[in-house]
């Protein structure tokens, strides 16, 4: 597994604090869902059909020039570990990493764009970009989209626009989404009702992995419910409108959790979180998400956590169980991984 | 807390969820939680989404119109019922066979059966390998022959159109 993980860079630049509210928006995606005209979808796709559809993929995520020096992957040859990381990284879905049938990734060398072959659709190419930046991520992806259907027949129609296997992705294909960390809302028990109210606007909440995925840490992966039926940038403006909603929402809960006699038990319960991170001998990964978010929520309220927004989120990434394997260079069992991420959280902190 | 699963033993796997916009809590016991194939739970990161909200697909068949059972995809093959089962089409050719059976659905879905969005110009002729290129003739050739045996010549006009076009790009 070493050889794949260490042609990875440490850190990725997505994961840097950047833009208006750092503290809240982690990072953007934009994501566009294409097929290649004259086969079928994955789905009913023959082994060697994959593999064809894989090869010109590809060939010509490397002809778009977007990838120098990039990663060209064939999942089948890669351990569990190695897709494990992928997962981590964004680059590829729990779907995908299950896959036993050729399917494959391009991914640039400073990990913004990637391209997934043979998932539900044949190409699931993205753009990922550190904070709230719909605008540059859509525009990337946009970029990325158009050289790829210059060199390869996307099956479109003007009816139902860029034609997926799912009905719920035809038309632009297009998803855009914010992972949105929104403590204050979760702490005060508010979310349930702010997940309600996102779904009368177009939009959707997932886990932190995307779809089938769990929240943790209070991490909600905010996307456009809806395809067809309006333009890119349509789709895109009501994300931004959602997404400026959401905030303001989040630091009203802040101010709340603030006020009066809860101001105490929110410090308490912030510098109880920072003790457990630095001297836990023993750390979970839910458990860590846990704890990193209050810390983080703290470092928003003003408190000293020690740790600026990116090493908060380059340390949130690193905790993850596949990259504290890919750390220890070896696969770990999970008590094994808890003391190892402990110690390894330990060294970061201090 | 007893597990929700057996109502037996104490639950000790916490987990949340995000579907379909709601939050919701599930408390296990360890062994209901590795049933689940939920061991690590959020240690992978993913679940069975089936497990939790139940099969999604019902949301197509709720959805979708009645057809006649032999409905079936003109390119691919795949029967509407399938389809309907699924949720999952088997290729761009299904968006013309089940086109009206769609519209219904993508205005349920999306509130419009109406791409609004970027138009596409079209992109080059594929260059496909040397294997995948002569088994398509080979399909294309057996088709043909077993349309003129039908006597279907509208379907043969439209096989030799296919398969001229192939072997013209191709020598």
């Amino acid at each position: 597994m070493a050889e794949m993980v260490k042609s990875f860079r440490p850190y990725v630049t997505w994961a840097n604090a950047r833009g208006a509210w750092p503290d809240m928006i982690f990072s953007t995606r934009v994501r566009f869902a294409r097929n290649l005209q004259g086969f079928p979808f994955s789905n009913r796709a023959e082994p060697r059909q994959l593999a064809e559809i894989r090869r010109l993929a590809l060939a010509a995520a490397r002809e778009t020039g977007l990838f120098p020096r990039g990663h060209f992957l064939k999942l089948e040859t890669l351990s569990q570990l190695d897709k494990r990381f992928l997962v981590e990284r964004h680059h590829v879905s729990h779907l995908l990493a299950a896959a036993v049938l050729p399917a494959g990734a391009a991914v640039s060398n400073d990990e913004d764009l990637s391209v997934m072959v043979n998932e539900e659709d044949h190409l699931r190419l993205q753009c990922l970009a550190a904070g709230f930046a719909i605008e540059e991520a859509f525009a990337s992806a946009l970029k990325l989209e158009g050289l790829l259907g210059r060199a390869l027949p996307f099956a479109y129609g003007p009816r139902f626009g860029f034609l997926t296997a799912c009905p719920t992705n035809t038309g632009t294909g297009m998803r855009v989404s914010c992972l949105a960390h929104l403590p204050a809302l979760s702490r005060l028990g508010r979310m349930p009702q702010v997940l309600e109210n996102l779904s009368h606007l177009g939009v959707t909440a997932r886990g932190i992995y995307g779809e089938g995925t769990f929240v943790l840490g209070d991490f909600y992966q905010i996307s456009n419910a809806t395809c067809l039926g309006r333009s890119e940038e349509d789709f895109c403006q009501n994300i931004d409108r959602v997404i400026r909603n959401l905030i303001r929402q989040e630091i009203a809960a802040r101010e709340t959790l603030l006020k009066g006699p809860l101001k105490l038990k929110t410090e308490d319960a912030v510098f109880r979180a920072l003790g457990l991170l630095r001297h836990a001998r023993t750390l979970s990964y839910e458990e860590f998400m846990q704890n990193i978010s209050l810390a983080r929520m703290g470092a928003a309220m003003g408190w000293n956590m020690g740790l600026d927004f990116s090493t908060f989120n380059q340390v949130t990434l690193l905790m993850q169980p596949g990259h504290i394997q890919a750390a220890a260079g070896r696969e770990l069992n999970p008590a094994e991984r808890d003391a190892f991420r402990a110690e390894f959280l330990r060294k970061k902190l201090c | 807390m007893l597990c929700e699963e057996c109502r037996k033993h104490n639950a000790v796997v916490f987990l949340k969820l995000a579907v379909n916009n709601k939050v919701s809590e599930l408390h296990l016991c360890p062994a209901c939680a590795a049933k689940k194939g939920m061991g690590f739970g959020p240690e992978t990161g993913a679940f069975n989404i089936s497990d939790i909200v139940g099969n999604m697909s019902g949301y197509f068949k709720d959805f979708l119109p009645q057809e006649r059972k032999t409905l079936r995809c003109r390119g691919c093959g795949l029967k509407y019922s399938e389809f309907k089962e699924t949720g999952r089409l088997g290729c761009p050719d299904c968006y013309v066979s089940f086109e009206p059976q769609l519209n219904e659905l993508m205005t349920r879905i999306h509130g419009s059966a109406q791409h609004q969005g970027r138009a596409y110009a079209g992109g080059p002729a594929l260059k496909l390998s040397k294997a995948e290129t002569a088994r398509r003739l080979e399909e294309l050739r057996s088709a043909l022959k077993d349309a003129v045996a039908r006597e279907d010549f509208e379907a043969a006009a439209r096989l030799r159109d296919a398969l001229k076009g192939l072997e013209g790009r191709h020598g």
